[in-house]
């Protein structure tokens, strides 16, 4: 029996075109499934494990903050492959410590929170597996400090991802989602290798502590900027940046706590985190600069304008998170103290709002059946402290002060009016994205529960404890750092900035209020501008439908890519691999004509002095039986006369020899030619006509090749015989002849002298074939009659 | 023959002796009764040559006027080659005796195979060369029609023979075009010959042709054409023999002929062989993709593995030899877990090829589709298997041999690549819940694919050592 599965993940709303919606029946049927009465079947050990694991993590990397804050970097280091230069080494600076200190606390609470989400589960062992697996490895990513290491945690993320996303196998989206999520990023992550490997042979070291040191060598080197765009390419289809950005959405198909937990904390921003660490080896050019401007606007924009357009909790969830990665990479784009200050600032605060509202989406789902934005309204009574973690998280999003919020966007601000780029671009996005955040905030995060009216599916219920301490703990945090946002300066703003900028003195200090300046008028205008939009949203979304909804976007163009792909692959397969034999020789003499005359023309000056002035008749004739014979064979129908005239070519080689005074190579050619004819003939002529009516000519097409190959083999000898030949054998053979063989013939001698024991094991060879083939004929032959 | 001369060909002497004597044996005694027993006193016997090769150790030796050579790379390669060979016999017993098919030459046959593989590693002359090369491919010849009844596997064989008689005979043309031109069959002679810098065009002829001719036996692209109709028409044992020992040989003789004979003029080669690895990796990725059959997968599959290992032959260094063959090593490891797998595939007591009947595997036999998931991300390089330190490997060599487009190219190849072993997880673990494939093999198959998929994960803390060996193989070969 399948046990009832409390997510019942919508289809992705997502797609070209408008957005659809599940329909009214689908709805009934996975409410059905969601109000089956809860197993109590505890998950056991793989429910508290994983926790108690993620906590004990986040205690010990808690023991790092003090002497990090110091600006100490703890260093391990472990060989590993060390003649490929990979060593498992791990650095902890502030920038890893802040991450460590993330994934582990914030999958302390998801842990927490998936033993109740999935209770019952009769997977759950799997699940926890999987989970703690990811973990682990997103911790080995930031902690790495070897580009090697730090790339193989980087696909075991992406690995864990794909069987994360796939969990609910029984769904065909689920299973699209993942493969999907798994083919982009693992290519980007290819790309970003071949990136680094160039890198580490650049800098001379593949220990980042060391590369970011010198920087000034990777900017000035040939290869600055295929290494820059290989790695952009890994770290841009990681944290989704336009254009590669279609998989995040569709990986909503996993569970709740998987996208809390890698698609909005921690997985994706592995890209941010990459640039982030990279920074002081890469940044500070043009071309970096502009790249990472535009495509941190584009995904800002973008990104925020689609999240309107949404009509599910986690679609709309999953879209605010491809803005904050957008805004990110924007503040990386540049290294002004402003900007790194907004970037540690912001991240902090993302994770700690968007972990918040996505558990806070996985209780409503779970406490109503349903996720869908139209439907849901006045949860409030019946939820009352999930509303209370929704609606903190939703202001520290909406960047209301006192929330931290509030400071991350005016620090945001602050770095985009001095942006090196275009501070009017830089500006105008922010403006654009963070207006719309504050709309969209109250959309998602307020209406469902003060909204009047709505009819949920089932009957709402609180959620219990272990579901509820991760969004009220993560929102309360949020609340927190914006009171006392010193804190969040001395333990990451600081320590990041030492990092990144070599610097600790260089970040901003944190305010709630710093009086009024550019950054808060901006800060008023956005909310301004973000009421409006509130209450135009139903005309914006209109709006929206008709543009952005018609935008071309690869997730559409993906399954076509696919079945592209699918597609070449039996075309090339039906081409080369038909399963004849005649085909694959084609292919063969092909490719050694091609590979010859390729050969040919690019080695040899072909000088070919074809001089026919010294042939006498003699050799015309032989030269013409040849030819003929050649002819015959290819245009006869008469297997029999084929090999009749194949014969006749032997014998011109035979007359050949005579003519140039070789009688007895001439003997040897004519007895083995006859030999030949007679066992090919026997052969041949035993065997069925393949194709009696002739319908299939190949000729023409086999005539075509057969001069093709003959025409490079001839140059190719004629090539050869230009060059002096090396006449040491020659010699040899014509000073010891006959002092040693007592033979005036030279070639006599070579054959019963030199090389007798080889003549020897010819005629053994020839007479050993004769008979088996004599004998195979015979066997044969009686079976025929019997 | 004096006794130092037997004393380089001893191991290849001593498989001979038994090879005979089983053979007579298997004649005037119980015929194919006595088909099990042959493949374990078979298997045994090169398990401890093998054994026996790899602690003889010592300098390098020349025997017979060197036309023969028992150095680091040679016992490298061989001991690759048996132990493999040896496993993949043990892994046929069970299989080919419940369908019949084990016939007493088998064992014997595959012992002749490898001693003309042993030949090819060591060979020192272009005659050696050809002496194991032919020795090998008659006896893969008759292997690959064992199946007399079957017309699949009788025109696998046919095919096969076909096709690698077309290629010995360009291999021999090219043979004696150098021969013409260098005056001398010894490597170490042709080498003198040849000089540096640009090879004389006589012997460069000579070169593309024994290129190509040994490009045909491992199988690469655009002479590939036989790899997957043999694999499939071949009796799924043979099959898996065939992706793992003559691979080796025929890679390993590819590396002595380019590196003993032609190591003056690695520019001339160097083009040749990393055009005909960028086609193999390409083809093998693209080509896979619309396979149903497993073996036919695995037959896409070995020739893009051979295109990667081929990287580090066109390397041209010892850096590049050295990985090559750790590469080598980790395929064949690789691919006798898989084999093992695709062994123990089977309904109704048939045995089933079809990818699709892997359909949810992972339900209900969670331990062996996660063995299989293990070696197909190993198969398709994804870390942190083991496969993938080997293909780094290559790239490494090949970055450090300033071929960066063919590196390039690789890695895309590579991510085309991963999609159909992807797609075999995929299913295992998300499919559709409809096939059921039966739990069936042998415990023997069963402690193989274990212990492959085992090593793909645990040999990525130091590769088992083996790091160390193939430096020093590699340096015997390139000075």
């Amino acid at each position: 029996m399948r046990a009832p599965r409390p997510a019942a993940p919508l289809t992705p709303a997502v797609r070209s075109g408008p957005a659809p919606t599940a329909t009214p029946t689908q709805r009934a049927e996975e409410t059905a499934i969601a109000t089956d009465p809860k197993s109590d079947r505890r998950n056991g050990i793989a429910g508290w494990a994983p926790v108690l694991l993620s906590a004990t993590l986040f205690a010990w990397f808690c023991t790092f903050l003090p002497a990090v804050a110091e600006g100490e970097v703890l260093l391990w280091q472990l060989d590993w492959v060390p003649s490929l230069s990979v060593s498992l080494s791990f650095l902890v600076d502030g920038l890893s410590l802040t991450f460590l200190l993330l994934i582990s606390g914030i999958g302390t609470l998801v842990m927490l929170y998936s033993d109740s989400y999935l209770r019952g589960d009769p997977q759950y062992a799997r699940f926890a597996l999987y989970l703690t697996s990811f973990m682990l490895s997103m911790l080995g990513l930031v902690a790495a400090d070897n580009l090697i290491a730090l790339f193989v945690f980087w696909e075991l993320t992406t690995i864990t991802s794909y069987l994360l996303i796939g969990f609910h196998n029984d769904e065909a989206d689920s299973r699209r989602s993942a493969l999907q999520a798994l083919l982009v990023t693992g290519t980007g992550a290819l790309a970003m290798m071949a990136g680094m490997i160039l890198m580490g042979v650049a800098a001379g070291t593949f220990e980042i502590s060391e590369i970011v040191a010198q920087g000034d060598v990777l900017r000035e080197h040939p290869w600055y900027l295929a290494i820059m765009i290989l790695i952009l390419a890994g770290a841009f289809t990681k944290s989704a940046q336009v254009p590669f950005h279609f998989w995040l959405p569709n990986a909503m198909a996993a569970p709740t706590p998987v996208s809390a937990f890698l698609h909005s904390a921690t997985m994706v921003k592995g890209g941010v985190y990459l640039l982030a660490r990279l920074h002081p080896a890469l940044s500070g050019t043009e071309v970096w600069l502009w790249t990472l401007t535009i495509a941190g606007a584009a995904t800002a924009v973008f990104a925020s304008l689609q999240a309107m357009r949404q009509t599910d909790m986690k679609q709309v969830l999953a879209y605010t998170t491809l803005m904050a990665l957008g805004t990110l990479t924007l503040f990386l784009a540049s290294g002004s103290a402003y900007a790194i200050t907004a970037f540690v600032v912001f991240l902090v605060t993302h994770s700690f709002y968007k972990a918040s509202l996505f558990l806070m989406a996985g209780c409503v789902d779970h406490g109503t059946g349903t996720r869908d934005l139209r439907v849901l309204g006045g949860l409030a009574r019946a939820m009352p402290l999930t509303a209370l973690a929704a609606a903190i998280a939703a202001l520290s999003m909406a960047g209301l002060p006192p929330f931290i919020g509030f400071i991350a966007k005016e620090l945001g601000y602050g770095g985009s009016i001095e942006a090196a780029s275009s501070p009017l671009l830089v500006t105008g996005a922010a403006l654009i994205a963070n207006a719309l955040m504050f709309t969209v905030a109250a959309v998602v995060a307020l209406n469902p529960f003060w909204r009047r009216g709505g009819e949920t599916p089932s009957k709402p219920h609180e959620a219990d404890w272990q579901m509820l301490a991760g969004p009220l703990i993560l929102a309360a945090l949020g609340l927190a750092a914006g009171i006392f946002p010193h804190v969040l300066e001395h333990y990451a703003a600081a320590p990041i900035a030492q990092s990144l900028l070599g610097d600790a003195e260089k970040a901003k200090e944190l305010h709630l209020w710093a009086g009024v300046n550019t950054p808060f008028l901006l800060s008023l205008a956005t909310f301004a501008l973000g009421l409006v939009l509130y209450f135009a949203r139903g005309a914006l979304r209109r709006a929206l439908e008709s543009t952005v909804g018609r935008l071309p976007d690869l997730d559409a163009r993906w399954d076509d890519v696919i079945d592209g792909l699918k597609g070449f692959a039996a075309w090339q397969t039906r081409l080369l691999q038909t399963g004849k034999l005649r085909r694959y020789l084609v292919v063969i003499f092909a490719t050694y004509a091609g590979v010859m005359a390729v050969t040919l023309a690019m080695k040899a000056a072909v000088v070919v002095e074809l001089d026919f002035s010294d042939l006498i008749l003699k050799q015309w004739m032989v030269v013409g039986l040849i030819v003929t014979g050649a002819a015959i064979v290819t245009v006869t129908r008469s297997r029999l006369a084929a090999i009749a005239a194949l014969g006749t070519v032997g014998i011109g080689v035979a007359l050949t020899f005579i003519v140039y005074s070789a009688p007895d190579v001439a003997i040897t050619q004519l007895l083995i030619e006859t030999l030949n004819v007679v066992l090919v003939s026997v052969a041949l002529l035993r065997m069925p006509l393949l194709d009696p009516a002739g319908t299939h000519d190949h000729r023409p097409k086999d005539a075509v090749l057969a001069l093709a190959v003959g025409g490079v083999v001839a140059t190719l000898l004629l090539c050869v015989l230009a060059v002096p030949m090396d006449m040491r054998l020659t010699q040899f053979f014509e000073e010891a002849s006959y002092p040693d063989a007592h033979g005036r013939n030279i070639v006599n001698v070579i054959l019963v002298d030199f090389r007798a024991i080889d003549t020897f094991g010819e005629i053994t060879v020839v007479v050993i074939a004769a008979l088996s083939a004599y004998a195979l004929l015979r066997t044969t032959g009686r079976r025929d009659r019997a | 023959m004096t006794s130092a001369d037997f004393q380089t060909i001893l191991p290849e002497f001593l498989l001979a002796l038994y090879a005979l004597a089983a053979l007579l044996f298997g004649v005037y005694g119980g015929k194919d009764k006595l088909g099990p027993v042959l493949v374990w006193v078979t298997s045994a016997v090169l398990a401890v040559i093998g054994v026996w090769i790899s602690l003889r150790g010592g300098e390098a030796q020349t025997g017979f006027h060197g036309m023969f050579l028992n150095d680091g790379f040679a016992r490298f390669a061989k001991v690759m080659i048996l132990f493999s060979a040896a496993a993949v016999l043990l892994m046929s017993e069970g299989y080919m005796a419940r369908r019949n098919l084990l016939r007493f030459e088998y064992p014997i046959l595959v012992a002749l195979g490898v001693i003309g593989m042993m030949v090819m590693v060591s060979a020192g002359d272009l005659m050696t060369l050809y002496m194991g090369l032919e020795l090998q491919s008659l006896s893969l010849y008759v292997v690959a029609a064992l199946r007399r009844d079957s017309i699949k596997s009788t025109e696998a064989g046919l095919k096969y023979f076909v096709l690698g008689a077309l290629s010995s005979g360009l291999l021999l043309y090219g043979c004696s075009l150098t021969y013409g031109f260098a005056g001398t069959t010894l490597f170490s002679g042709i080498i003198t010959a040849v000089g540096e810098g640009q090879a004389p065009l006589g012997l460069l002829f000579g070169l593309v042709f024994i290129a190509s001719g040994l490009a045909f036996k491992v199988s690469a692209a655009p002479f590939h054409m036989w790899t997957p109709d043999v694999y499939e028409g071949s009796p799924t044992p043979v099959t898996a023999f065939f992706s793992t020992a003559p691979k080796v040989a025929a890679l390993g003789l590819f590396a002595r002929v380019m590196h003993d004979a032609f190591g003056g003029v690695v520019g001339d080669w160097q083009q040749v062989v990393s055009a005909i690895a960028i086609a193999s990796m390409f083809l093998g990725a693209v080509a896979a993709i619309g396979q149903n059959n497993i073996k036919r997968l695995m037959a896409y599959s070995s020739i893009s593995h051979m295109g990667y290992a081929l990287i580090g032959l066109a390397a041209g260094t010892a850096l590049g030899v050295q990985s090559m063959l750790i590469y080598m090593a980790v395929y064949v490891t690789m691919n006798v877990g898989t084999f093992a797998f695709i062994l123990s595939m089977e309904k109704d007591g048939q045995p089933v090829v079809e990818i699709s009947s892997l359909n949810m595997y992972a339900k209900r036999e969670p331990l062996r589709a996660l063995a299989l998931l293990v070696l197909m991300f190993s198969l398709a390089g994804v870390p942190p298997m083991l496969g993938f330190f080997a293909k780094l490997g290559v790239w490494q060599a090949g970055i450090d041999a300033d071929l960066y487009w063919l590196v390039g190219l690789s890695a895309v190849a590579s991510a085309i690549g991963a999609y159909y072993y992807l797609r075999i997880v995929f299913l295992m673990y998300f499919g559709k819940d409809d096939d059921a494939l039966e739990a069936g093999g042998s415990p023997v198959l069963w402690g193989f694919l274990m212990v492959s998929a085992a090593a793909m994960v645990l040999g990525v803390v130091n590769l088992f050592g083996i790091e160390g060996a193939a430096a020093a193989a590699a340096a015997t070969l390139v000075n």
